[in-house]
């Protein structure tokens, strides 16, 4: 790395970027090698000593305390804020602002973080990484939470950080990002450096090549192929729906038609009424004001596998009763017909082809893919008409998120018998390439897109909302 | 004249009765903020109040509150070494140290004075009259004319105050308490941040038990904390883990107390076991009333790193 | 619907966890200049020394333990901290007696099933003010249930000084309760009585309603996950936390009046040594499985039942006991954590 450097570090997920990145950042001790920084090799033993030899990082997930403001939520890593008794020092909310002129970065100071944007909230990660203008800046996936246009303003800044003598380091795992701002280029694969280049010098499909480790095929096509025409009559239908969560309006005046056989995408942008959503369609909340029309069950593939859609603790056949347990035909008296459910829940695992000692091993053990194959399977069993599925890739690797994906798109083209599928994603990649119409959620209302608009620019632009109109800063 | 002085002389009990709870609750505060309960602080009133007795005996009175500040500390770290060194549930782990410290106290208690159930005498630390401003009428005498550890617990509170909200230590200590994640990413040392702040709050309860066997009684009962370092938790929430608040939370809960033995002074045939019952049951009502406005640290109660299952 | 690992996981954990104790505790001993030898004879000899010794004092000990130790097994199931049992324990006592001596039958066959109806009935009352400050309000149980112990216990002195106390008005106790009201014996010439099989058939009970029921799984799932309960079971956890309170505060509630109908057959200050809160060290070294507890809570009626004759034989205050009980906890707690440690580590390669 040298001064004036956009390094990016790519590779899979669990190729090792994180790990790497936390070694640099001092959060993790290397078993073994060195860290060197200005020549010198260095034990870096936490994010104090990492900061005091000029590395800053900005974490994959957010690092701020919620309670906190945006101005203590920076003064927390910054020596610079205190005087030598420890108190608050005098004037350093001046110098803050006058650091966020200067990197043209739009911070709101004076509000607890946790009531903020996403995009707000990472702008003040990086203004918290760059305040005492650091030798090195390490950014750990920091697009993935982002609308395209709050990408282009990151990289924007990180241009400016690099032109200013900073070097840095953007962990991704987009190639286009990485193309689009880095100098140089590093491929991670199973925790090795399977290459190092100047972008000057490769292409997205070699570096993709290097990532995974063999030929890939080109991008699948953006709209899946179908079958079956839709039937006429909804099987799920939302009308001027009005929702709160922890008594914040989550969505406002919400219209949604679903058909059996489509797959209808929503995409936006982390905290813009996604959960709420999801929740009001899985028929868990009633809307506070309008209609929703649901079937008497509904299959909700929930955001988050290992602490919602399934019990981890319980064993797989546990896991699929408590979709079941409350069917009379799997009851026998007072007690729960366990043999039954166990067939029920090697049905699934036969279906979703789930690798797993067999139906007693506890969904905890199972590698993420087949704990999401496990739900897919259980919740389609729940319902075979109407499913919800929330961002349900998140946190898998390529091949199980492609596998997963198929498995959507296979329930959806099964005829006349298919179900129809609602897909709420924060990844606009995926939406593009399963669903057949795309709605775009902002601030509790949902945009549906021209079918002409579908591409990341507008879709980018919808999720970020008309009235915020792209200004220099961020 | 005689109202006056009868108002006087409740105050002057309720700021005593009031000074052990502010101590241990200011101290619970602290270490709420860092993340951690500490159901044990009853173990460590217990021991604070044995390791007085103990070392009143030995060296005199003020002697002995040292004693008591360091035996409810030690308390406080055994907890904190399983709770937040290995990451053992908090509130099973503070349940035990509290049952091994009734047992372990009267165990030591019995051994050291035997189980003969005279009373034992103790040296006393007297009240310390401020000249001055103990001569303001009424209320004069009530907060200037207590024992040191009611001084110490006026200080404490600005001082914390301060710490907390004005300074980076106090940022930090928050910042383990609301999210230790960020904390750690921070470059706060998460651990030693909540070892030291549980310690912390062990030692004040040390304290508040020296007060009552030092203070308050003149001697020491097996059980005689009797559930003050869970009204000291109480006490934490209705002062919303703001210094000044859990002060005031805790005066309120002096007067209480006072007020239960002013009234069966006045009549004796009042059954006196369900005035016992009353700051209890204050404790239970305030908890209701007044939870809904107050937020606890973020990470209250949960370990550690987290530990993946 | 437990897996092998798990039974092992939770012998390994009981068997490891009392070894530790033993030597943690014989080495305060000595620090206490006690032999631990000795004390630890007297402790045996006093719990296991002859039959009579086994079934009229350790199981007829371990019986209120069983009870509240089922409580408190079946509460931290659903993740409700009920450190209440105590309480709990007292109001079941306080009605049974009540009952008792007031209503104006000497019907067995009506009496016993009444009073241990009202007892159940007291205790889960005792504990449905926890459950409303947590469902309602949001107040954590830990300090609740805690708090409400000594309310019961100040109450249970009123009572028994007051309105409740013998005719003759010397000790702080009631009248002996009708003869229609005790619990017969279980073994004929034994102090054992009907009690010990309440206890375990409320064992057998709970543990095939987890294992079993519908019921019994949403309950584990709310215990494991609310959130899962919501998303992934479609029920509503409140219902549940609420039954897990009811239910606990009422196993509880029989400890205390099965005490009193099958032993004291009156009710006096001090009834529980603190029954209520050994029940965690009983329901935690069982890892919290119904049939397990049956076990746990003759270990600790051992102990307790040695206890005695620890003090007399080897001298030994009976407040170690309570000691003990304490490092019980902590031990198993220990052994737990380093085992999940130790497992993660192995995983990580």
């Amino acid at each position: 790395m040298s001064p004036g450097e956009i390094h990016g570090l790519i590779g899979e997920n669990g190729a090792g970027k994180t790990t790497l990145a936390r070694i640099l950042g001092g959060l993790a001790a290397p078993d073994s090698g060195k860290v060197r920084i200005g020549g010198r090799a260095v034990e870096l033993s936490g994010a104090r000593q990492a900061r005091a030899l000029g590395v800053a990082m900005v974490h994959q997930h957010f690092s701020l305390v919620p309670s906190f403001t945006g101005l203590e939520n920076i003064a927390l890593l910054d020596p610079g804020a205190w005087n030598r008794r420890g108190a608050a020092a005098r004037g350093y909310r001046e110098r803050v602002e006058a650091r966020a002129r200067e990197l043209r970065l739009a911070v709101e100071l004076d509000q607890p973080v946790g009531g903020l944007g996403v995009g707000a909230r990472q702008r003040i990660e990086v203004l918290k990484a760059l305040m005492p203008d650091p030798r090195v800046l390490l950014l750990d996936e920091p697009t993935a939470v982002l609308a395209p246009q709050e990408v282009d303003g990151l990289l924007a800044v990180l241009r400016r950080v690099a032109d200013a003598g900073g070097a840095v380091v953007l962990v991704a795992h987009k190639l286009d990002e990485v193309l689009a701002v880095a100098t140089r280029v590093t491929v991670l694969r199973r925790g090795r450096r399977v290459l190092t280049t100047e972008v000057a010098s490769t292409s997205a499909p070699q570096l993709a090549e290097a990532m995974v480790g063999s030929k890939v095929a080109g991008p699948a096509t953006s709209s899946r192929w179908r079958g079956a025409p839709l039937e006429a009559t909804p099987v799920a239908r939302l009308a001027g729906v009005h929702a709160r969560r922890d008594g914040r309006q989550a969505l406002r005046g919400v219209a949604l038609e679903v058909r059996r056989g489509e797959i209808v995408g929503i995409a936006g942008v982390d905290g813009n009424g996604q959960r709420t959503l999801a929740a009001v369609l899985a028929g868990v909340q009633r809307p506070d004001e309008g209609e929703a029309e649901l079937p008497p069950e509904v299959g909700w593939i929930p955001q988050d596998r290992t602490e919602e859609g399934l019990v981890g603790g319980f064993t797989i056949t546990e896991n699929v009763a408590l979709a079941l347990h409350g069917r009379s035909a799997l009851r026998s008296g007072p007690w729960l017909d366990w043999r039954g459910v166990g067939e029920a829940a090697l049905g699934v695992m036969r279906e979703m082809e789930v690798q797993a000692e067999g139906a007693e091993m506890a969904a905890g053990a199972l590698s993420g893919g087949n704990q999401q194959r496990v739900v897919v399977g259980r919740e389609f069993l729940r319902s075979g008409s109407f499913l919800v599925a929330e961002s349900p890739t998140r946190g898998l690797d390529v091949k199980a998120a492609a596998a997963v994906r198929a498995r959507i798109r296979e329930l959806a083209a099964g005829g006349d018998e298919a179900p129809g599928i609602v897909l709420i994603s924060t990844d606009l990649d995926e939406v593009l390439e399963l669903a057949d119409r795309t709605l775009v959620l902002v601030r509790g209302r949902l945009v549906e897109m021209a079918p002409g608009d579908r591409t990341h620019r507008a879709i980018g632009r919808a999720m970020l909302g008309a009235d915020r109109a792209g200004g220099d800063d961020w | 004249m005689a109202d006056l002085s009868a108002l006087s002389s409740f105050l002057v009990a309720a700021v005593g009765l009031g000074v052990p709870l502010a101590l241990a609750a200011l101290g619970e505060m602290v270490t709420e903020r860092t993340g951690v309960i500490n159901i044990g602080l009853e173990g460590s009133v217990i021991w604070g109040a044995l390791g007085g007795a103990l070392g009143a005996l030995a060296a005199g009175p003020y002697a002995g509150l040292a004693c008591g500040v360091s035996t409810g500390a030690l308390a406080a770290l055994c907890f904190a070494l399983f709770a937040v060194r290995l990451g053992t549930d908090q509130i099973i782990t503070g349940t035990a140290v509290t049952i091994g410290s009734l047992g372990f106290t009267g165990a030591v208690f019995q051994s050291r004075f035997g189980a003969t159930g005279i009373a034992l005498e103790l040296p006393t630390v007297a009240a310390l009259e401020l000249p001055l401003l103990s001569e303001i009428p009424i209320l004069g005498p009530a907060l200037f004319n207590q024992a040191a550890p009611a001084y110490i617990a006026y200080l404490l509170a600005p001082l914390l105050a301060w710490l907390l909200f004005r300074t980076r230590w106090g940022l930090a200590v928050r910042a383990v308490g609301e999210s230790p994640d960020a904390a750690h990413a921070a470059g706060v040392p998460v651990i030693r941040t909540r070892l030291l702040a549980t310690v912390f709050g062990g030692a004040l309860a040390g304290l508040a038990g020296a007060h009552l066997s030092l203070v308050h009684t003149g001697t020491f009962a097996e059980n005689m904390s009797a559930g003050k370092g869970f009204i000291a938790i109480a006490v934490v929430v209705l002062g919303r883990w703001s210094p000044w608040g859990v002060v005031a939370a805790a005066l309120f809960f002096g007067a209480a107390e006072a007020l239960q033995f002013a009234l069966q002074a006045w009549d004796s045939e009042l059954p006196y076991p369900l005035f016992l019952a009353l700051p209890y049951l204050l404790s239970l009502a305030a908890l209701v009333g007044w939870f809904g406005r107050a937020r606890a640290p973020g990470g209250l109660g949960s370990p550690w790193p987290t530990a993946r299952r | 619907m437990r897996r092998s690992p798990e039974i092992v996981r939770g012998l390994l954990v009981a068997v490891v966890g009392l070894a530790v104790t033993a030597v943690v505790a014989a080495a305060l001993l000595a620090l206490g200049g006690h032999s631990p030898g000795a004390t630890f004879a007297a402790l045996i000899a006093g719990a296991f020394g002859s039959w009579d010794r086994f079934v009229s004092f350790t199981l007829v000990r371990a019986t209120p333990l069983l009870f509240t130790g089922l409580a408190v097994a079946l509460a931290f199931r659903a993740h409700v901290w009920n450190i209440g049992a105590e309480g709990q324990l007292y109001a079941g006592a306080l009605a049974g007696v009540a009952v008792a001596l007031l209503l104006p039958t000497s019907a067995p066959l009506l009496l016993l099933p009444i009073t241990l109806v009202a007892a159940a009935a007291a205790g889960a009352l005792w504990a449905a003010g926890p459950a409303a400050m947590r469902t309602r309000f949001g107040v954590g149980e830990v300090i609740t249930t805690l708090l409400l112990n000594f309310v019961a216990l100040f109450l249970a002195q009123f009572l028994v000084q007051g309105p409740l106390q013998e005719p003759r008005r010397i000790f702080n106790q009631t009248d002996s309760i009708p003869e229609a009201a005790h619990l017969p014996a279980l073994l004929p010439g034994t102090r054992l009585h009907v009690g010990f099989a309440l206890a375990v058939a409320v064992a057998l009970a709970l543990w095939l309603y987890l294992a079993r029921t519908p019921g019994g799984l949403r309950l584990r799932t709310v215990g494991a996950s609310p959130r899962a309960a919501r998303v992934s079971g479609r029920f509503r956890a409140t219902p549940v936390v609420w039954a897990a309170f009811l239910t606990s505060g009422a196993i509880a509630g029989l400890a205390g009046w099965v005490q009193i109908a099958g032993v004291t057959h009156r009710m006096y200050e001090g009834l529980s040594p603190g029954w209520g809160y050994t029940a965690i060290a009983v329901a935690l070294l069982a890892r919290l499985n119904p049939l397990a507890v049956v076990v746990t809570a003759i270990v600790f009626g051992a102990l307790s039942a040695g206890g005695g004759a620890m003090q007399r034989d080897a001298g030994v205050p009976e407040a170690w006991v309570r000691g003990i009980e304490a490092l019980v906890i902590l031990a198993v707690l220990a052994t737990d954590r380093c085992w999940q440690l130790l497992a993660a580590r192995g995983e990580g390669g």
